[in-house]
């Protein structure tokens, strides 16, 4: 049996770790675009930060490949899949056969429409040679333009800012993080970021960049200029999926997979950042494209790969974000109007700490809430939301405490 | 193997457990040496209340699988499969507290500590003891408890014992809700439902 796992994050580790420890046996290949050896994706923040150097990224030894006996591709990217010959193409002109196939390939950066946007000096942040190549400008760099107020132009904006560069962050909405937050929480953060030396501005767009080889300003929507000599594009990501067309394979917002994180096409499966799964609170096809949910679908393709099967009952977005002196921890529905049936919205604001929690629920079950600082309990929520018991009176009454 | 086996319902809140917790986590390990550390050890165990007011002795279930490993972003938190514990690598912790909104029984805390170096913020949760039964002792809040809240005993034997009580709970009481089978995250969740099994015992009883 070749088991055959496209990317090497967190998902395809995860899958490759399952299956050897089922099956000590059966050949095991690994195709990564990236030749960096399995990292931690979320650290690249802290790279550009200055927080860690590269050699804190690894997520395994060094040894990871050999001492599994996993044959590795590093800087090898598959072009196309052939579904009914169970054969891969390679960039490198190559075909690989398999029995079993796990596509792993996470997610990438959203693109902008601008003019200007190839000049030198504009970044996405997805990958550790991004951050690398910004971390080789950043000497020459006075003031940054973070486009997107999203998980990653967040800490885009919150690593810069730690450099001590005068940072410019362009979100539609009146925050960041609107997608995770609800407005009380949204406008804490937009407050403490900004009392940190952030420059936020609403409502505009960049319609082009300007300069001679490398970027020098962004021309705004308004007529305005803005000077700036890096730029981070953090406008979201959206599944790789790009050589999937002609494959058979059924992509939608993501891949489609089953509960065994299976594809429509038999032997074939998806884990992590590029599969679409049911979100358990929403109730609907999702992509919640976060670490954990990537690390646990993972885990259980690789189990079904090697023929044990295992189901994942639903996704559940969250997050944590700590920065300066506050905790963000946040999961499931933040906007109620999101919510259908009977909601209810609990609040409790302290605003010296400051301590907010603020829960979502529907027909008496907890489906969301957002919580600033006191978070270690933050756990016990995410799983009363997964297990979408009832609550009565006294257990809401206590959710607040 | 022996582990650490909460009764919460013989807990009176008194304590004593957290005290012998965190002396045995201080560099001094005397409680008078050890109110003078910097940083003032803390306790490992955490003593929550039950619905209606009572004690309820919380520490780290050292979960198989573990849901805080797996969450865990630079791979920080491992298991030492020897004495079935969870531990937390304090060098590698980025403090990104990603174990928190993991941990179903919300037993991880964030701070300085003795073991970490100096002025570094990490997650710091129950370790069993290792270093103290390691020289042969069982773990401290265990051998502080006088109350019999707190057990060292042969798993097996813990769990046959926990089974009984539950199919009891199960037969004798109506209106008991028991966590439905099948939840999310499949068996990541199975040491969590155990727990919830007891939680329901105390809080509903
Ligand atoms: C800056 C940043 C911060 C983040 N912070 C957090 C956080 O705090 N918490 C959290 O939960 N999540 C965070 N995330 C999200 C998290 O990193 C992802 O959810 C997770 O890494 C997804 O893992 P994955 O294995 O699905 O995909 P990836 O890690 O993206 O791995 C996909 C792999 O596939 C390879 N690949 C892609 N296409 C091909 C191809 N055609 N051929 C061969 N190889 C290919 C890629 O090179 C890559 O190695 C963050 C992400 C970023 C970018
Ligand atoms: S999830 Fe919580 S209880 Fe379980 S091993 Fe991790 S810290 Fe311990
Ligand atoms: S806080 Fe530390 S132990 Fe917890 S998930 Fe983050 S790195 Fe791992």
């Amino acid at each position: 049996m070749h088991h055959v796992i496209i990317g090497n994050g967190i998902a395809g580790v995860q899958a490759a770790e399952a299956i050897r420890h089922l099956d000590p046996e059966s050949e095991i290949s690994m195709i990564a675009a990236e030749t960096f050896p399995p990292y931690c994706r979320p650290m690249i923040s802290l790279l550009l930060e200055g927080a860690v150097t590269p050699d804190r990224l690894p997520i395994r030894p060094g040894d990871f490949y050999e001492s599994r006996s996993i044959r590795a591709f590093p800087g090898v990217r598959v072009t196309a899949i052939d579904s009914g010959r169970a054969r891969l193409s390679l960039d490198t002109g190559e075909t690989l056969a398999y029995d079993r196939l796990l596509i792993a390939t996470g997610a990438d950066p959203r693109a902008i429409r601008a003019e200007g946007k190839t000049l030198a000096g504009i970044f996405s942040m997805r990958t550790v040679s991004d951050v690398q190549k910004m971390l080789d400008m950043l000497s020459s760099c006075r003031s940054a333009l973070v486009l997107g107020g999203g998980l990653v132009g967040f800490k885009a904006a919150y690593s810069l800012l730690k450099r001590g560069m005068a940072v410019t962050m362009l979100i539609a909405s009146g925050y960041p993080l609107s997608m995770q937050l609800d407005p009380v929480s949204g406008g804490i953060i937009r407050d403490t970021l900004v009392r940190h030396g952030l420059h936020v501005e609403t409502g505009v767009e960049v319609t082009a960049f300007e300069g001679s080889g490398r970027v020098q300003r962004a021309i705004l929507n308004d007529g305005r200029t803005l000077a700036c000599d890096l730029v981070v594009v953090g406008k979201g990501v959206r599944p790789a999926t790009g050589f999937l067309a002609g494959s058979g394979i059924d992509v939608d917002l993501g891949i489609r997979v089953d509960e065994h994180l299976q594809t429509t096409i038999s032997g074939v499966f998806a884990a992590g950042d590029v599969a679409e799964l049911t979100d358990v609170v929403r109730k609907r096809p999702w992509i919640n494209a976060i670490w954990p949910e990537a690390a646990a679908q993972g885990w259980i393709a690789g189990l079904n790969m090697a023929g044990r099967s295992a189901s994942y009952q639903g996704s559940l977005g969250r997050n944590v974000i700590r920065m300066f002196d506050l905790d963000i921890m946040t999961a499931g529905i933040v906007q109620p109007q999101e919510a259908a049936g009977t909601t209810q919205v609990l609040t409790h604001l302290d605003g010296n700490g400051p301590i907010y929690r603020r829960f979502v629920l529907q027909e008496d079950r907890l489906v969301g809430f957002t919580l600033i600082n006191r978070i270690e309990k933050g756990g016990m929520l995410v799983s009363l939301i997964q297990r979408g018991l009832p609550l009565d009176p006294e257990e809401k009454r206590l959710l607040l405490l | 193997m022996k582990q650490v086996v909460v009764h919460p319902e013989k807990c009176v809140g008194c304590m004593q457990c957290t005290v012998a917790c965190a002396v045995a986590h201080s560099s001094s390990r005397t409680l008078y040496a050890a109110l003078l550390e910097e940083p003032l050890p803390r306790s490992r165990i955490h003593i929550g209340s039950t619905r209606f007011g009572r004690g309820f002795p919380n520490r780290c279930r050292h979960c198989d699988p573990a849901p805080c490993m797996r969450a865990c972003l630079p791979g920080a938190i491992y298991r030492v499969s020897e004495y079935g514990t969870v531990l937390v690598d304090p060098d590698k912790c980025i403090n990104c507290a990603s174990c928190a909104m993991a941990c179903p029984f919300g037993v991880i805390r964030y701070h300085e500590d003795a073991w970490a170096q100096p002025g570094k913020t990490v997650a710091v949760k129950c370790d069993n003891c290792l270093s103290r039964q390691l020289r042969g002792l069982i773990p401290a809040c265990v051998e502080a408890c006088k109350s019999g809240a707190l057990g060292f005993e042969e798993m097996d034997r813990a769990q046959r014992r926990k089974t009984d009580a539950v199919s009891d709970t199960v037969w004798s009481t109506s209106g008991v809700v028991l966590p439905a089978a099948g939840s999310i995250g499949f068996e990541l969740l199975h040491a969590q439902k155990k727990a919830m099994v007891e939680m329901a015992q105390t809080s509903r009883a």
